[in-house]
C-alpha cells in the first residue's frame, strides 16, 4: 500500500463522518487547528533548552566523541552511531528526542537509515519518565513496583524491532 | 521528571569541555545558534501541527473518537484483570487509549489521569499501584499511536522523499513494544497464572 494515501484517506474519513454527524466541519477544523498551534508553541521553550544543550555539545565536538565511544557498542547490536542521542533521550523528554531527530536529519539526510530509524523510534515510543511520574503522581502512588523497569524494557524491545525493520 | 538533571549535566559538561579544549568561541556561537534553531523548528512544525490538530478536531467532534472508544471496550475489559471496583475506570481507559491511538495526546491525558485516580481509590493499601493500574501505565508509556503525525511533519519539513514512509515500521515497532510491555506486566503481576 502507498503510504502517501494514508493521510488523504484519513482526512476523507474524518470529513465524511463529520458531515454524517451534522457538525460544522469548518468550525471543528479551526478549533482543532488552534489546539495544534498551541501545542507547537507550548513545546518551544523546551525545544530552546534542549537544542541549546545539543548545539553546544555538537559544535564543541563532544557529541562526536560520545558517538565514537558508543559506536562499537551500538554497531554490535545493529544501531547506527547517529542514533545514540535519540535513543538515550527519548524516554526522558519528547522535545529533546524531537530535537535530536531533527539534528540527525539535518546532518545525515532525511532519507538516511539513521534518520528513518530515529523517526521510527521516536514515533513508536513515549516519554517513559514524564508519563510515569504524571500518572503515578496524580493518583498518589508511592509504590510503583515494576512500572518503570517494564516500560524501559518494552522501549528497548521497540528500539530493537525498529532497527530490525528499518534498512 | 529527570530532565533537570539531564539538562544541567549536558550544559555543565559542554561548557567545561569547551573551556578545557579552548573552544570558547565555538561554544558562544553554539549557545546562541541553539535558540535560533529551536524557533525555526517550531515555526516550521506549527503549520503541520495546526493541520493535524484540525483533522483531529473533526475526528473528535464527529464522534469518531468515541466510536473507537466503544469498540475498544470489550477487548480491554478482557485485557485488564480488574480488582474489585476498578472496572469503574473502564470508560476513561477506553477514551484515553483511543485518543492516544489517534495521536490526540492533549485529549488523552485528562481521561488517563481520571482513570488512574479512579483505580487508586479502590486500593485497600493506599499508595500501592495495582496490576491493572500498572498495565494501564505501561500501555501509556509504550505508546499506541497509529499515525506518527509529529514525525511525518518533521520529515516533510526536512525534505524527505516520502515523509510517510516510516508509518509501517513505526506501527510494527510500537506493536512489539506494547506487546512486550503487556507480556512483562503479566509475568510480573501478583496474580500469576489466573
Amino acid at each position: 500500500m502507498n503510504e502517501s494515501l494514508l493521510l488523504p484517506a484519513l482526512l476523507l474519513m474524518a470529513i465524511l463522518s463529520a458531515l454524517r454527524a451534522r457538525i460544522n466541519v469548518y468550525d471543528a477544523f479551526v478549533r482543532g487547528a488552534r489546539e495544534g498551534l498551541q501545542t507547537a508553541f507550548q513545546i518551544l521553550p523546551y525545544l530552546v533548552a534542549v537544542l541549546t544543550a545539543v548545539s553546544l555539545l555538537r559544535e564543541t565536538g563532544l557529541l562526536d566523541q560520545m558517538q565514537r565511544v558508543c559506536e562499537p557498542v551500538f554497531a554490535g547490536i545493529g544501531l547506527p552511531a547517529e542514533s545514540v542521542g535519540t535513543i538515550l533521550l527519548r524516554p526522558l523528554s519528547g522535545s529533546a528526542a524531537l530535537a535530536t531527530v531533527n539534528d540527525v536529519m539535518q546532518t545525515a539526510g532525511a532519507d538516511s537509515r539513521a534518520a528513518r530509524l530515529c523517526c521510527v523510534i521516536s514515533g513508536a515510543s513515549e516519554t517513559v519518565f514524564f508519563t510515569g511520574s504524571l500518572y503515578l503522581g496524580s493518583a498518589g502512588v508511592e509504590r510503583s513496583r515494576y512500572a518503570i523497569p517494564v516500560s524501559l524494557v518494552a522501549y528497548a524491545a521497540g528500539v530493537f524491532a525498529a532497527a530490525a525493520i528499518v534498512r | 521528571m529527570g530532565m533537570n538533571g539531564v539538562f544541567c549535566v549536558l550544559l555543565l559538561v559542554g561548557v567545561l569541555h569547551a573551556a578545557a579544549t579552548g573552544q570558547a568561541q565555538e561554544a558562544q556561537q553554539a549557545l546562541i545558534a541553539g535558540g535560533t534553531q529551536a524557533v525555526e523548528l517550531c515555526l516550521s512544525l506549527a503549520g503541520a501541527y495546526a493541520f493535524f490538530g484540525g483533522m483531529m478536531g473533526l475526528i473528535r467532534e464527529s464522534g469518531l473518537a468515541s466510536g473507537l472508544a466503544a469498540a475498544l471496550r470489550r477487548p480491554l475489559s478482557r485485557l485488564f484483570r480488574f480488582e474489585l471496583g476498578e472496572e469503574a475506570a473502564l470508560t476513561d481507559i477506553c477514551l484515553n487509549l483511543s485518543a492516544d491511538m489517534l495521536g490526540m495526546g492533549n485529549a488523552a491525558t485528562p481521561a488517563g489521569l481520571k482513570a488512574m485516580r479512579t483505580m487508586a481509590q479502590c486500593q485497600r493499601e493506599k499508595g500501592r499501584a495495582s496490576d491493572a493500574m500498572l498495565l494501564f501505565l505501561v500501555l501509556n508509556t509504550t505508546s499506541v499511536q497509529l499515525l506518527p503525525t509529529t514525525m511525518i511533519a518533521l520529515r516533510a519539513q526536512a525534505g524527505a522523499a516520502n515523509p510517510a514512509d516510516i508509518v509501517w515500521p513505526t506501527l510494527v515497532a510500537t506493536a512489539v513494544a506494547t506487546g512486550c510491555g503487556v507480556l512483562l506486566c503479566r509475568l510480573c503481576s501478583g496474580r500469576r497464572g489466573r
